[in-house]
């Protein structure tokens, strides 16, 4: 049975006189373990459906199931990761890494011994009392994704989470993302990384689905069988871009 | 402790740098600044200002233009984030700038400084630097090799004992 499964999943909004079409007839399975990346223009409605995938939002209609069971309101093996970072300024780093966990209702010193663990992880120890005020881009990114890996999720939902930030900065954060993912000791196995980079995709994932817009929908799908870490400007690399851009180009 | 001796750092946050080294090593160690900038349709100011932070940092040489991966920024890249955090917490006491901080907090009680303080200090010593942008940027390595911390709430600016 695969880890998430969505079958015709829908979405649309009424509108005084007619429906605006966000995503239409979207299905798709993921595996457990697998690094699945979903790549397409901006206003295709990538960010819409990772939240319905998490159970935020609920599709118009279609089905979303996790584990062959049907997701009603928010799948809590889940975490995301937002683009904007999304953390609470008045908060300390600590506090924010926290921040879930006190949501989810577990004991403070649950909340800290996990907080600890994940600042650890994601390379924030001697950060944990400064405020994001203080923080460079690829520092509070840093939270966000403690953030999400202290909620110890099954499923990890990335929505452009190095869109905001510096070139470099970005290709620190996905090195170490890649290395964390890959590490025995990370209870993360599944991530779903929604992304504009046809390239960031490609450097990434195992697979890539491929969006087009108006309304959002799946118009390919590709398997990078490539070794990591992967060489950009690679003649491989740059054919299985090259595809996706045509597959954007001609059906999106 | 004359004035004369220190040294400014470029203002450029520890990400960028890590991010750099991984950029050059992905493309055999060696590359030419200018065209790093252009493939990344990054600013040549700002990628200039980075190389030579990495410089600073002993991690890379850039003999005429070109940036070349040195043997302790592949060391880097090969430690896991506690000794990459260990590693530039060597190479950070080894600058002038954090080596006089670190004997000016040693010589505080509770080895601890007021912010305004360590801000009028860096600009005595660095008059055509803006003071709180390099203090930021201290504080950005100082803290990832945790060798400094800082604590807003206190007014606190500290050796960290790890």
């Amino acid at each position: 049975m695969p880890l998430l499964e969505l079958k015709e999943v829908s979405k649309s909004y009424q509108r005084s006189a007619s429906a605006l079409h966000v995503l239409e007839g979207i299905s798709f399975t993921v595996e457990e373990g697998e690094f699945v990346a979903i790549v397409g223009p901006s206003g295709c409605g990538k960010s819409t459906l990772l939240r319905i995938i998490h159970g935020l939002i609920p599709p118009s209609s279609g089905q979303v199931l996790y584990k062959g069971r049907q997701v009603d309101g928010i799948n809590l093996e889940c975490a995301l990761v937002f683009q904007s970072f999304a953390l609470l300024p008045w908060l300390t780093v600590k506090a924010n890494v926290e921040l879930g966990l006190e949501a989810r209702g577990i004991e403070p010193a649950e909340r800290e011994r996990r907080a600890a663990i994940y600042i650890d992880k994601v390379g924030l120890d001697g950060f944990e009392e400064a405020y994001p005020r203080e923080l460079s881009g690829g520092m509070k990114q840093r939270v966000g994704l403690a953030r999400a890996l202290a909620l110890e999720p099954e499923l990890l939902l990335m929505d452009e989470p190095f869109s905001a930030l510096d070139q470099l900065t970005a290709i620190n954060l996905r090195e170490e993302l890649l290395d964390m993912w890959q590490s025995p000791d990370l209870p993360v196995g599944t991530i779903i990384l929604v992304t504009h980079s046809i390239e960031e995709a490609v450097e990434m994932a195992d697979r890539v689905l491929v969006m087009g817009r108006n309304p959002g929908r799946i118009v390919g799908e590709l398997t990078v069988d490539l070794a990591r870490p992967r060489r950009k400007r690679t003649d491989l690399f740059n054919a299985l871009t090259d595809q996706i851009f045509s597959m954007i180009e001609e059906r999106g | 402790m004359r004035a004369a001796e220190i040294h400014p750092i470029p203002q450029v946050g520890i990400s960028r740098v890590i991010g750099l080294l991984e950029l050059l090593d992905s493309r055999g160690g060696s590359e030419d600044g200018y065209r790093l900038a252009r493939d990344l349709n990054y600013p040549l100011s700002d990628m200039l200002n980075v190389m030579k932070a990495a410089e600073v940092l002993g991690f890379v040489a850039t003999p005429s233009g070109d940036i070349v991966l040195q043997p302790l920024g592949k060391q880097f890249l090969e430690s896991d984030i506690n000794q990459r955090k260990a590693l530039l917490r060597e190479r950070l006491k080894e600058l002038s700038l954090f080596s006089y901080l670190v004997r000016l907090l040693r010589g505080q009680e509770n080895c601890s400084l007021e912010r305004e303080v360590v801000l009028s200090h860096l600009a005595m010593l660095l008059p055509n630097e803006d003071p709180e942008s390099l203090f930021s940027t201290i504080l950005d390595w100082g803290r990832f090799a945790e060798l400094f911390g800082f604590n807003k709430d206190e007014d606190r600016f500290y050796l960290d004992q790890q």
